[in-house]
């Protein structure tokens, strides 16, 4: 019961977290989406045939349990013959990634600014406040369209807009997190023994704006995930031939009357990965209630 | 009263500067990019000299400040500009030889002819929404853990865990090709709008629902709704006086801060998918053929929408809940 | 009217009866016993009093007459009969005509009892219709503005249409009081509702309740954690400890002849002020070790009946003080009268706006950032909350020991010896350094505070409410402890209380704070013996005590709260409720007349003070 472990199980990060797991739905999500994001990883890496594989012989195979499917490609394959299972992983991939680096952009810039601005208040609050309002009044769609529409979309030009779009929020929550921590009486304890502003705001203050935010990181992962898809949808995405869900749809539509399978089998992997982070994510926001509604341990 | 006016004016003139600063923002981004539009204009035929007299003809030689002062004084005077692409008539005229603007077609215009489509589009949308989550939201709200609390939870968890992209595949395949109950892509008629608000009420009603439920429950464990009951109220007249007038001013902030967004959003999408003749298809059609002046409308204008549903969201939010004004 | 003069009456039948009643807690890990065995009657127009400790059932039992209690609570045995019916019998539609209309229910968390979206008058109005559907909106409105009058809400009109936030907590409780007792109800449960309220206001409350109960003769059970206001309102006393009736007495009978051992203590808990002697650590060396010189503090609020208006919110208005070395001052007053921000400007967590404060004759505000932290090693500042002022993932080392590693004092191991010293110092167990804050009780966390302020040898430490939150036996202790590293480390403490019995008992002088100013400075004895400024005066009338009060609250305490520090006007800012107001404090505020240390700031006491320098004056003219 004494050193490092005991030390975060106890604090409001660890405690947030033991309130989570207590809940079936977090520890079913997420042994769920480990399942899936292994099987994405491992799966590509041991198969024979890569994603973009192209066999004009295999095309619109429909997946195995239908007519004149086959087990070489258990869910079918596109116009192409390539393999709608590998390709939904990759996509699968491809979007998780820009899922969990995009957030983790936003909630960093969003950290820095809402701290600074609910610490220091005053002039720079607002300023970086009226900033905030200024960014969250553009929709992320016609952000998406004017920065990628323009110029061809690459990975990073899809994060970075993700990011752009995002930030405000976690700007705002922390910034009132901040600003109740910073009444808090342990914050005016820490001032009178003599600590400075940066001390305050990163070693006092930091450590407690995770549990207000953990949960809207997670659902944003999928919200990310989904605008990702929207972006390849409608050209404005991570570009052919790296297969993402949305130009894998797009491209599905073309052949949406003789082979459903192309359009429908990658839209129920992004399908299971977003309810179980959406799962996680409402676990977590239940946590944070348990935890940060009683003080009492 | 003092409060509405101060409120109006403050707010008002704060969200002019957003406007214009976001309108900048956006007017600067879509010109420092690679790509000369005029010569999607003119079509790879037109000679150097043709594209240069087109581009000075159309001021887009100038510092980018005067551009952008000479767009915002047409815009005053409800000018947005003459489309790059789009002919009067509604046809494609790129690359064609004609190369006097009058020809095109006025933004304004373009953008007029879009709103009535997106608006039923998107009215029938939250509609649907309304009636689905409204009753839902409250009983799950009021009964967290009976039955339908549970039930709402996992259908808003399914809810917000379809991409719109897909659903909107779905509903097309399954209701318009395989049962052919409603048709789906262009507009000949109201029907053509149902399906892809179909698509919207199910976005909307997972953020809804979820959040209906929650304020409805956090106001219930609220002291004063016991209290009530022991002062001789009943608790149908707690639930219909104070829960549920409580309840509403998070769930006014939600229309207000994210369903604005949200909605446009996703009419965009569906717009796209169901070749829906709205503006989410316009602007969309327009980064295709890169018809800057298009994305530049549509873009201020909806900032300035959103803009303005905060404002009227925060006033009506200080009128229920007087503390809001402090 | 006297519970005789209502027996007199012929109304012999008492208005409540409870009957052995038993309550338990129905938990999975079985039942637990939290009332038990408990008869209670009250006759017709009588106050019965309940006094006991948290945790002794007081809320229960109230609740449980109100056949009201939350799960997993539940009434096993015995009866709660109201007029011969018994309440946990009845069935849901006759307990909701009862309740509102002829039982009635204060809590003491008024400020949420009321939705606050919706005006006070909107509340009482369809309560009152609600339970009395013949009254009309007109008549309502009627009723309950002649309760307002009653209650003495100030300019009821005005107030019927404001918003619960806008009253205060006194105010909030008479509105429930009308709530309350428009429908005339038989019985009235008051449960604690003097807790969270000021002294002054307190009083205020008692008394406008036992008159109101000699006008409607209602029956009353008041509850309170406090036996000194139980005594004061009640005409007869229960004791309840643990869930069981311990006694039952008469305000008289439990001073002087307490049955129990434990009503014993308690009594003997409750403070002295007056029938104790008290010697409190003087100064010495009577050198300033921190003067205070015109500080004033304000903020701002957007004012929300202007344009572009903001509101001045005037928190300490010019104060000027010397801490001694080696002194206890102590700093009095109620909420909003300033002491917290005076506090926050005498730690230096917020500066003055004008003014200045002195460290060793040293202005602090001329001081470079680098002598400030310097400074800081120098005075330390003692929180209220033992639960929010320590960062909860850090442990009790780690805690103590921050101010050394941000002094940068010592190596690794000199601090940690250091810590281990202040540890036993204070009184923490050895070992519990490794401890975090969470498996500490409240005494000990409070104790890790004041090691914390302890580890850097400041010299002067500042006591914000430290004890406010512990119980009597607890505060003792501490003060021994204070009054022990005072010995051995010629500490000067500054002791910010709203309880005045602590500042009795532990301070030298003392300040008395109204709106943001020092109304009276005086040695401890020459203040609780010889106040001069009439606030002084008011607020120990208020006093809950067992003893013989020196101050008649009828005569020293008007009616009134303390005026909004919002747009102060000018003049005496005590005179809209000093019983000796005249033309001349409504115009010119007094300024302080300063005796070195001690000074009051009041036309009265400066009329008089020149009446006797004019006598002396004209005596020494006399004398030859």
């Amino acid at each position: 019961m004494s050193g490092l472990s005991s030390q975060f199980w106890h604090s409001v990060n660890g405690r947030m977290l033991r309130a989570a797991w207590a809940r079936p739905q977090f520890k079913v999500a997420l042994v769920f989406l480990i399942a899936l994001i292994a099987l994405a990883v491992l799966l590509p890496m041991l198969s024979s045939v890569s994603a973009t594989t192209i066999s004009v012989r295999d095309r619109f195979a429909p997946p195995v349990l239908w007519e004149g499917g086959t087990a070489s490609h258990l869910f079918g394959t596109d116009q192409l013959g390539r393999d709608l299972l590998l390709r939904s992983l990759i996509g699968l991939r491809n979007a998780l990634v820009i899922g969990v680096v995009s957030v983790f952009g936003m909630f960093v810039l969003g950290a820095l600014i809402g701290i600074i601005s609910g610490y220091r208040g005053g002039i720079v609050d607002t300023v970086l406040m009226r900033i905030t309002d200024a960014q969250m009044s553009i929709p992320v769609i016609i952000l998406a369209i004017t920065i990628l529409g323009v110029s061809r979309p690459t990975p990073f030009s899809v994060i970075l807009v993700l990011i752009l779009a995002g930030w405000p929020t976690y700007a705002r929550v922390i910034r009132s997190v901040t600003l109740t921590e910073s009444r808090k009486e342990f914050v005016r304890a820490a001032k009178i023994i003599g600590a400075g502003p940066l001390r305050i705001m990163f070693r006092h203050i930091a450590p407690n704006i995770l549990p207000p935010v953990a949960f809207i990181a997670v659902l944003d992962v999928a919200r990310m995930m989904i605008f990702e898809a929207i972006f390849g949808f409608i050209g404005i995405g991570i570009q052919p031939p790296v297969p993402t869900f949305g130009n894998i749809l797009a491209d599905g539509t073309k052949y949406l009357i003789n082979a459903w399978w192309i359009t429908v089998v990658p839209g129920l992997f992004l399908f299971a990965a977003l309810i179980s982070l959406n799962l996680i994510g409402s676990a977590l926001e239940s946590a944070r209630n348990d935890v940060l509604g009683g003080r009492n341990q | 009263m003092a409060f509405v006016l101060t409120f109006l004016l403050r707010r008002l003139s704060q969200g002019i500067v957003i406007v214009l600063l976001v309108g900048f923002v956006i007017f600067s981004l879509l010109r420092i990019v690679p790509g000369d539009p005029v010569r999607i204009m003119v079509g790879p035929m037109a000679t150097e000299e043709q594209v240069e007299q087109i581009a000075e003809e159309l001021g887009l030689r100038d510092p980018l400040p005067v551009q952008f002062g000479r767009y915002l004084s047409d815009l005053a005077r409800g000018d947005l500009g003459n489309s790059f692409i789009k002919a009067t008539s509604g046809a494609s005229v790129a690359g064609g030889r004609d190369d006097g603007s009058a020809a095109r077609a006025q933004v304004l215009d373009l953008i007029v002819a879009a709103i009535p489509f997106s608006a039923l589009l998107a009215g029938l949308g939250v509609l649907l929404a309304l009636i689905f989550s409204i009753p839902l939201g409250i009983a799950a709200g009021l009964y967290p853990n009976g039955w339908i609390g549970r039930a709402t939870f996992a259908i808003s968890s399914v809810f917000v865990s379809l991409p719109n992209i897909w659903l909107g595949i779905l509903l097309i395949l399954i209701i318009s090709v395989q049962l052919g109950w409603l048709p789906a892509i262009g507009y000949k008629g109201v029907a053509y709008a149902v399906l892809p608000a179909i698509v919207l009420a199910v976005e909307l009603s997972a953020v809804i629902v979820r959040a209906l439920a929650s304020s409805v429950a956090a106001t219930m464990q609220e002291n004063f709704v016991q209290a009530g009951i022991v002062r001789g109220l009943t608790m149908r007249h707690m639930i219909t006086h104070h829960v549920l007038r409580n309840s509403a001013i998070p769930m006014l902030n939600l229309f207000g801060a994210q369903l604005g967004g949200l909605l446009l959003g996703s009419l965009f999408v569906v717009e796209y998918i169901f070749n829906y003749p709205g503006l989410g298809l316009l602007t969309v059609n327009a980064v295709f053929q890169r018809d800057f002046p298009v994305i530049q409308g549509v873009a201020i204008l909806t900032t300035a929408v959103l803009v303005l549903i905060n404002i009227l969201v925060d006033l009506i939010s200080a009128g229920i809940d007087r503390r809001l004004q402090y | 009217m006297t519970p005789n003069a209502a027996l007199a009456n012929g109304d012999k039948a008492p208005v409540l009866s409870v009957n052995g009643l038993n309550v338990d807690a129905r938990l999975a890990t079985g039942d637990v016993s939290v009332l038990c065995d408990i008869s209670i009657d009250v006759a017709k127009g009588e106050i019965l009093g309940v006094i006991g400790e948290s945790g002794s059932g007081l809320t229960v039992l109230s609740r449980a007459i109100m056949n009201w209690l939350p799960s997993p609570l539940q009434a096993t045995k015995g009866e709660v009969n109201f007029r011969g019916s018994n309440l946990l019998k009845v069935s849901a539609a006759e307990m909701r005509r009862l309740r509102g209309k002829e039982i009635a229910y204060i809590g003491s968390d008024s400020s949420t009892a009321l939705n606050p979206t919706v005006p006070i008058g909107k509340h009482l109005v369809s309560k009152l219709r609600s339970v009395l559907p013949q009254y009309s909106e007109q008549q309502a409105r009627q009723r309950i503005m002649e309760l307002f009058d009653a209650v003495r809400i100030p300019s009821p009109r005005a107030r019927f249409n404001e918003f619960p936030f806008q009253f205060s907590g006194g105010m909030m409780q008479r509105v429930m009081i009308v709530d309350a007792l428009c429908t005339d109800p038989a019985l009235l449960v008051a449960d604690n509702i003097t807790q969270p309220l000021d002294v002054t206001v307190a009083e205020q409350i008692v008394r406008l309740l036992r008159d109101l109960r000699d006008d409607f003769g209602t029956s009353v059970v008041f509850s309170s954690a406090s036996l000194p206001v139980a005594a004061e309102i009640s005409e007869r006393l229960l004791v309840l400890q643990n869930g069981r009736v311990l006694e039952e007495t008469t305000p008289q009978d439990i001073v002087s002849s307490p049955k129990t051992d434990y009503t014993k203590t308690l009594t003997a808990r409750v403070p002295r002020i007056w029938s104790v002697d008290h010697t409190p650590p003087r100064s010495v060396v009577m050198k300033p070790i921190l003067s205070v010189r015109n500080a004033t503090k304000a903020y701002f609020t957007k004012d929300p009946k202007t344009y572009f208006g903001k509101q001045t919110v005037e928190a300490v208005r010019g104060v000027s003080f010397d801490v001694l070395e080696g002194e206890n001052l102590g700093i009095v007053g109620e909420s909003g009268c300033g002491k917290s921000t005076l506090s926050r400007l005498l730690s230096w967590v917020e500066q003055p706006d004008t003014g200045d404060i002195f460290f060793d004759g040293k202005s602090i505000s001329k001081m470079s950032n680098r002598e400030l932290k310097a400074l800081r090693s120098q005075f330390q500042l003692i929180l209220q909350d033992p639960y929010t002022c320590l960062p909860g993932h850090k442990t009790v080392g780690e805690i103590i020991s921050e101010p050394l590693r941000i002094h940068r004092i010592g190596s690794v191991s000199k601090q940690r010896d250091r810590v281990r010293e202040v540890m036993q110092e204070v009184g923490l167990p050895a070992g519990s350094d490794l401890n975090l804050p969470y498996q500490l009780s409240a005494s000990q966390r409070q104790r890790v505070n004041i090691a914390r302020a302890m580890v850097l040898n400041p010299r002067l430490l500042i006591l914000d409410e430290t004890l406010s939150s512990l119980d009597q036996v607890e505060q003792a202790r501490l003060l021994d402890l204070f009054e022990d590293l005072q010995k051995r480390h010629k500490y000067t403490y500054i002791f910010i209380s709203h309880d005045l019995a602590l500042v009795r008992r532990a301070c030298s002088r003392v300040l008395v704070m109204y709106l943001g100013r020092v109304v009276e400075m005086a040695e401890n004895e020459k203040l609780f013996f010889d106040p001069q400024h009439p606030y002084s005066r008011a607020l120990l009338s208020a006093m809950p005590t067992l003893e013989k009060n020196r101050f008649d609250a009828e005569e020293c305490l008007l009616e009134g709260e303390p005026p909004s520090p919002v747009n102060i006007q000018p003049g005496c800012s005590f005179r809209t409720r000093c019983p000796h107001a005249m033309e001349i404090c409504g115009k010119i505020d007094p300024t302080p007349e300063t005796h070195g240390l001690s000074h009051v700031e009041c036309h009265l006491v400066h009329e008089r003070e020149m009446v006797q320098e004019l006598d002396r004056q004209s005596m020494r003219r006399h004398d030859p």
